[in-house]
């Protein structure tokens, strides 16, 4: 009785098109609106993400998130160098601060002055070149991603002459580094000429950068540093997750996103349950004679179920091709990179839709279920 | 037969006893309400009684588990609808082949016999039709084939001509008439329809719940 069931469905085009193109729209209302919203999120690890080296992060007690600058003094970097298992430390400037192009443009950026000798904190994408660019004094190396917002024009930006905070700058090189939350275009430049253009201040040193020596764990050294300096350390896993909770718990992003991937689960059950409802109320008589003929009622819910199944995996894919077309689309567009469908996603997707549809099969069967076949014989 | 009425219990049918015969029409007439529904209801297994027996076709339809009633409707009655309820989205030879479908034959095998069957009714050219591209008589013809498909002993009819013209009625009674000249099958009609009254073998009146009476067959009945 499936394949009848099945042509039941299709042959009433109007509701068949209208369970799957609901379903299809709520499918891509949630699985689009959920990967911007991991998305999202992501961003706010990247600048902790980015700097792969980094094991363990040091910054002032208050801070909670790579762009919440409080700068420590530069002495700290020296005490942490001293602490047992450390391999390596080196310092880290991070902060704000305007461009401004040579015909006046004005842009914010995030200056990050990266180690003088070892140049952790560069991203590793496109590695040897910007660190070749950035060698030479007041050379600034800038993310690709968003050079496009400092020169609106989409000129080349290498060898472009600019001024920050009123010193004189000249763009050397590219990088492509993981797009941050705050969405500033990054420029990066040794540590020593970072802090020597940015605006007077006691201290500069944004974080310390560290890794513990082989046979000592990140949480054991970030444990090391905070007993020994009373600075906040923490581990890259850490930080990155910090970041990420900075979002959460300080934005209106879970609600708004909460909202609409909420309504893209309604748009769902309403479509389906109310359309497969009156599919079933049109055709009660007919289930009736069915009954009455000799279809069992085993039969009457593997039909409908059937038919709720087809729409739900019809309608599934088509939203999810069209979240995956999404996010493919946007590949090359900054303000989407980072975007992923993630399997996560498409599996816990398809259980929701699948309980949808099925829940909904079960709901509006049950009058066809309880139904006397002899119904088809009054009036 | 009784059904609950507020708080007390309507009694539809008291005492019933009905014969009907193979190879014979037998119509069940009578007033609105006189209980001739229930009685179909009863006989075809739709509907079981709140007392008494119930034996048709040798079985003992009032003490059957509710999945036996179903397997003993499904093969052994053929049903035809006042209203056909034939299934818009399926054509006419699907819409036959549904008792074969519902017993477990594949789709294709149940569609190709009742397509032979529809020829035999004269549909030859609509087993690819849609009821709404059919007329009602040749939609009812369509739920002839699907009582007959599965050849079963008992087919029972509600008003079968009730929707339909004279002309039209009396083609379906045709069609009725010769299904029911085999000595293993009986045809039950429940009608009001007293154009159709020259097909019966045997009509039987009943009112307020009893057996009124057995009227002769009209006298212009004429047997093939």
């Amino acid at each position: 009785m499936i394949g009848v069931a099945l042509k039941m469905l299709m042959g009433d085009r109007v509701k068949y098109l209208g369970l799957v193109l609901g379903i299809g729209f709520a499918t891509l209302l949630m699985t689009q609106q959920t990967s911007i919203f991991i998305g999202l999120l992501t961003w706010g690890a990247n600048p902790v993400l980015d700097v792969r080296e980094a094991q363990v992060w040091v910054m002032d007690p208050r801070v909670r998130q790579a762009d919440q600058g409080q700068p420590i003094s530069d002495q700290a970097l020296y005490r942490i160098r001293s602490i047992d298992g450390v391999d390596w430390a080196v310092p880290y400037y991070r902060g704000t601060a305007t461009l401004k192009s040579l015909d006046g443009a004005l842009s914010a950026v995030t200056l990050i002055g990266v180690d003088n000798q070892s140049l952790i904190g560069l991203p590793p994408e496109n590695r040897a070149a910007a660190a070749a660019a950035i060698r030479g004094r007041n050379a600034v190396v800038v993310d690709s991603n968003t050079a496009f917002l400092i020169f609106p024009d989409k000129r080349d930006p290498v060898g472009q002459v600019a001024e920050i905070n009123d010193n004189r700058v000249i763009i050397t090189g590219m990088t492509k580094a993981l797009t941050t939350f705050a969405g500033l275009p990054i420029a990066y430049m040794k540590y020593t000429d970072a802090i020597s253009i940015t605006p007077p201040e006691r201290n500069k040193l944004s974080f310390v950068l560290a890794t513990p020596r082989p046979g000592v764990s990140a949480q054991e050294l970030a444990d090391r540093i905070t007993a020994a300096t009373g600075l906040k350390a923490l581990t890259r896993e850490q930080f990155a997750r910090a970041g990420v909770d900075f979002i959460i718990n300080n934005t209106g992003i879970p609600l708004s996103f909460g909202i609409a991937i909420g309504l893209g689960v309604v748009v769902a059950i309403v479509i389906t349950a109310l359309t497969l409802a009156m599919f079933i109320t049109e055709n009660l008589k007919n289930f009736g004679a069915l009954k009455a003929i000799g279809v069992t009622n085993g039969q009457i819910l593997a039909m409908v179920t059937s038919q709720a199944l087809l729409v739900g995996l019809i309608g599934y894919g088509i939203g999810i091709g069209g979240t995956a077309a999404f996010i493919a689309g946007g590949r090359n567009d900054p303000s989407l990179a980072g975007f992923n469908l993630l399997w996560q996603v498409v599996a816990g997707s398809a259980l929701v839709v699948f309980a949808i549809v099925v829940a909904s099969a079960f709901f509006s069967v049950r009058r066809v279920l309880k139904m006397d076949p002899a119904i088809v014989f009054r009036g | 037969m009784e059904f609950p009425n507020g708080a007390e219990r309507l009694r539809v049918l008291h005492g019933v006893d009905l014969r009907v015969d193979y190879g014979k029409i037998t119509f069940l007439v009578g007033p609105s309400g006189s209980g001739k529904t229930t009685m179909l209801s009863i006989l075809s297994g739709t509907l079981s009684p709140t007392a008494g027996e119930v034996d048709v076709l040798g079985e003992r339809l009032d003490t059957m588990s509710s999945s036996a009633l179903v397997k003993f409707r499904r093969r052994r009655i053929g049903f035809i609808f006042q209203q056909y309820n034939l299934i818009g989205t399926l054509t006419a030879a699907e819409n036959a082949a549904i008792p074969l479908i519902a017993d477990g034959v594949a789709m294709d095998v149940a569609t190709a016999k009742a397509a032979v069957l529809l020829a035999e009714l004269g549909l030859s050219d609509h087993v690819a039709k849609y009821p709404r591209q059919l007329s009602g008589g040749q939609q009812q013809r369509v739920a002839i084939a699907r009582a007959l498909v599965h050849e079963p002993a008992l087919i029972v009819c509600d008003e079968p001509t009730a929707a339909l013209d004279a002309e039209a009625g009396r083609a379906v009674m045709g069609l009725l008439e010769s299904a029911a000249r085999s000595p293993d099958r009986a045809v039950l009609v429940v009608t009001h329809d007293d154009r159709i009254y020259p097909f019966a073998d045997r009509i039987v009146r009943i009112e307020d719940g009893r057996i009124a009476g057995e009227g002769a067959p009209v006298p212009e009945r004429v047997h093939p």
